[in-house]
C-alpha cells in the first residue's frame, strides 16, 4: 500500500455540548480515490473543514504528508484543495481573474496560460472574461473546481460537488475526477449518491454521527456483502448504528 | 509569511474598490464636496475667523479626515462582511494565509482608498481656498495612523457582524455623530461646560484636531497629545483585529 497523504489520529471535534466528530483515526492513501459516505450532519464536512482549516478540531491531530495541519498550516495548505459544498463567487471579478487570484492567495505566482489551461480543460474559456454572476450553475461549480487545482493540490476533498447538479454535469464531473487521479492527485469525496461512490471510489468510508462506523475497499466491501448493492450495505450499516445509539 | 498571497490580497482589494470606483471614490468625493460647499463657502463667508483662520479654511481638514475616516471602515467592513455572506472567505480561509497578512492587506488597501479619497477632497477644497500645508509630518502622521485605526475597527466590525444591519451601526450611529461632534465643523472652545470636557472623551476630536493642526497649525488639542490618543487608539484595534483573526472569531469554526 502506498504511503499515507492524510493521517487523522483520534480526531474530536466539539460545537458547545454537541460532538460532531467522536474519536475519528483515518488514513487516506496516495493516489486514491476514498469516498466519505454518511446522512446528513453524520460530520462530513466537519472532518474535512477540519483538514482544510476551516475549522479546528478540538482533540486529536491531522497530518497531510507529514505535516500537522494546525502547526504547519502553511505548508499542509499549499498541499490541499479544497471544492466546497456551497457555491460562493466573487461578484467583481472574471473567472479568468478568480483563477488568477487564486494561485496568488495559494502562494504560487499568478500565471495566465496556467490559469487559461484550466478554464480551457473545466470548458469556461468562453467565459473568461464574463463575470462570475453571469455563470450558470453548473459553470459556476466547474469554476469551483479549477480554483481548487490551481496549485496543483496533493490532495483535493470534494464536498459533495454533484449535490444540486443535472445528470450530464455530474457525469462530467465524475470524468473530471477520474482524470485528476489519472494525474495521480489523491481525491477525497463526499457524497449522498452512492452510485457515486461504487462508481469513483477505491475505498469507502461511512461516517454516523460523528463515528466512523466502516473503512474498507470497495471491491472487498461488495465482495464482502456478495450479491449486494453498496446502497442496502449503507442503509444496513445506518440502521444498526441508529439501533445501537438509541438502546 | 506569504509575500506572494500578500501582494495578491493586498491588490484583490484594491481592484475590488476600483472596480466599483463610482460607488467608492466619487461618491464620497461629491458628498464632502457638498458639505465643504455649504458649509464652508456659502455659510463660511458669513463666519468670523475661527482660531486665527478664516473658516473656509478651518473646515477643510476636519472634512478630509471625516471622508478619511469614513472610507477607510467601509472598506475593509463592506469587503469582509461580504466575503463572509457569499462564502469567497473560504478562498482566504484555505489559503496559507496568517492574520498578519490578512492585516496589512485589508488594511493597505483600505488606507489607499481613504487616503485618494482624502486628497482629493483637499485638491476640491484647494480650488476655492488656496492655503500651504502648515507641517507635512504631522499630516502624514495622522493620515497614516487614523485610516489604519478605522480600517482595523471596520475589520473588526465586519467580523462581529452576523447582517448587515449590525454592519450599518457603526458608520451611522457611531463614527457619524462621533465625526460631527468632534470638531468638524467647530472648535470646541466655543462650547460651555461641561460639552467642552465631554467633547473631549471623543477619539475622532484627537484626529480631527491632529489632521487640522498639520494643515493650518491651529487645533483645540496639542498634536502631540493627539498623537497620544491616534496612537493607543491604533495599538488598541490592531491587537483586537489581530487577536480575533488568530482566533478564527466568526470565520472558522
Amino acid at each position: 500500500m502506498k504511503p499515507p497523504v492524510l493521517c487523522c489520529r483520534h480526531v474530536t471535534k466539539r460545537y458547545g455540548k454537541f460532538t460532531a466528530l467522536k474519536d475519528l483515526s483515518l488514513e487516506v492513501y496516495e493516489g486514491e480515490i476514498f469516498a466519505l459516505l454518511g446522512p446528513n450532519g453524520a460530520g462530513k464536512s466537519t472532518l474535512i473543514h477540519c483538514i482544510t482549516g476551516l475549522a479546528k478540531q478540538t482533540q486529536g491531530s491531522i497530518e497531510v504528508l507529514g505535516f500537522d495541519t494546525v502547526n504547519d498550516f502553511r505548508t499542509t495548505r499549499r498541499l490541499v484543495g479544497l471544492v466546497p459544498q456551497e457555491i460562493g463567487y466573487d461578484p467583481f471579478f472574471t473567472p479568468l481573474e478568480s483563477l488568477m487570484i487564486q494561485m496568488g492567495l495559494m502562494g504560487v505566482e499568478p500565471n495566465r496560460s496556467r490559469a487559461e489551461s484550466l478554464l480551457e480543460t473545466f470548458a469556461l474559456s468562453d467565459k473568461r472574461d464574463a463575470y462570475t454572476r453571469t455563470l450558470s450553475g453548473g459553470m459556476k461549480r466547474r469554476l469551483l473546481v479549477a480554483k481548487a487545482l490551481v496549485h496543483d493540490p496533493r490532495l483535493l476533498f470534494l464536498d459533495e460537488p454533484t449535490s444540486g447538479v443535472d445528470v450530464e454535469l455530474r457525469r462530467e464531473l465524475w470524468q473530471e475526477v477520474e482524470d485528476l487521479r489519472t494525474a495521480g492527485t489523491t481525491i477525497v469525496l463526499t457524497t449522498h449518491y452512492i452510485e457515486e461512490a461504487e462508481k469513483l471510489a477505491d475505498r469507502i468510508g461511512i461516517l454516523h454521527k460523528g463515528e466512523l462506523l466502516l473503512v474498507e475497499s470497495r471491491e472487498s466491501l461488495l465482495e464482502r456483502h456478495g450479491g449486494r448493492s453498496l446502497e442496502e450495505i449503507y442503509l444496513e450499516l445506518i440502521h444498526k448504528a441508529d439501533g445501537r445509539h438509541a438502546a | 509569511m506569504s509575500t506572494i498571497a500578500l501582494k495578491t490580497l493586498f491588490l484583490k482589494e484594491v481592484r475590488r474598490f476600483s472596480k466599483v470606483w463610482l460607488q467608492t471614490v466619487l461618491s464620497p468625493l461629491v458628498t464632502t464636496s457638498l458639505y465643504f460647499l455649504v458649509f464652508g463657502v456659502a455659510l463660511g463667508s458669513r463666519l468670523r475667523e475661527i482660531s486665527g483662520v478664516p473658516y473656509i479654511q478651518f473646515v477643510v481638514p476636519g472634512l478630509v479626515m471625516m471622508t478619511m475616516i469614513r472610507d477607510s471602515f467601509l472598506n475593509t467592513s463592506s469587503s469582509l462582511f461580504q466575503s463572509k455572506i457569499n462564502g469567497t472567505i473560504t478562498d482566504i480561509l484555505v489559503a496559507p494565509i496568517g492574520a498578519l497578512e490578512m492585516v496589512l492587506a485589508y488594511v493597505g488597501a483600505a488606507m489607499i482608498r481613504a487616503i485618494i479619497v482624502g486628497t482629493l477632497v483637499y485638491l476640491v477644497a484647494l480650488s476655492f481656498t488656496w492655503f500651504p500645508l502648515h507641517d507635512i509630518g504631522w499630516t502624514l502622521f495622522f493620515t497614516i495612523f487614523v485610516t489604519a485605526t478605522l480600517a482595523l475597527l471596520g475589520m473588526i466590525a465586519a467580523l462581529w457582524a452576523e447582517k448587515f444591519d449590525h454592519l450599518a451601526i457603526f458608520p451611522n450611529f457611531v463614527l457619524l455623530p462621533l465625526a460631527f461632534l468632534g470638531g468638524v465643523f467647530y472648535s470646541i472652545d466655543l462650547l460651555p461646560e461641561p460639552w467642552n470636557t465631554v467633547s473631549r472623551l471623543n477619539p475622532l476630536l484627537y484626529m480631527v484636531n491632529g489632521l487640522r493642526y498639520g494643515f493650518l497649525g491651529v487645533a483645540d488639542v496639542s498634536p502631540v497629545t493627539s498623537a497620544g490618543v491616534v496612537l493607543v487608539s491604533f495599538l488598541v484595534v490592531l491587537g483586537a483585529a489581530s487577536a480575533l483573526l488568530r482566533s478564527g472569531y466568526n470565520l472558522r469554526s
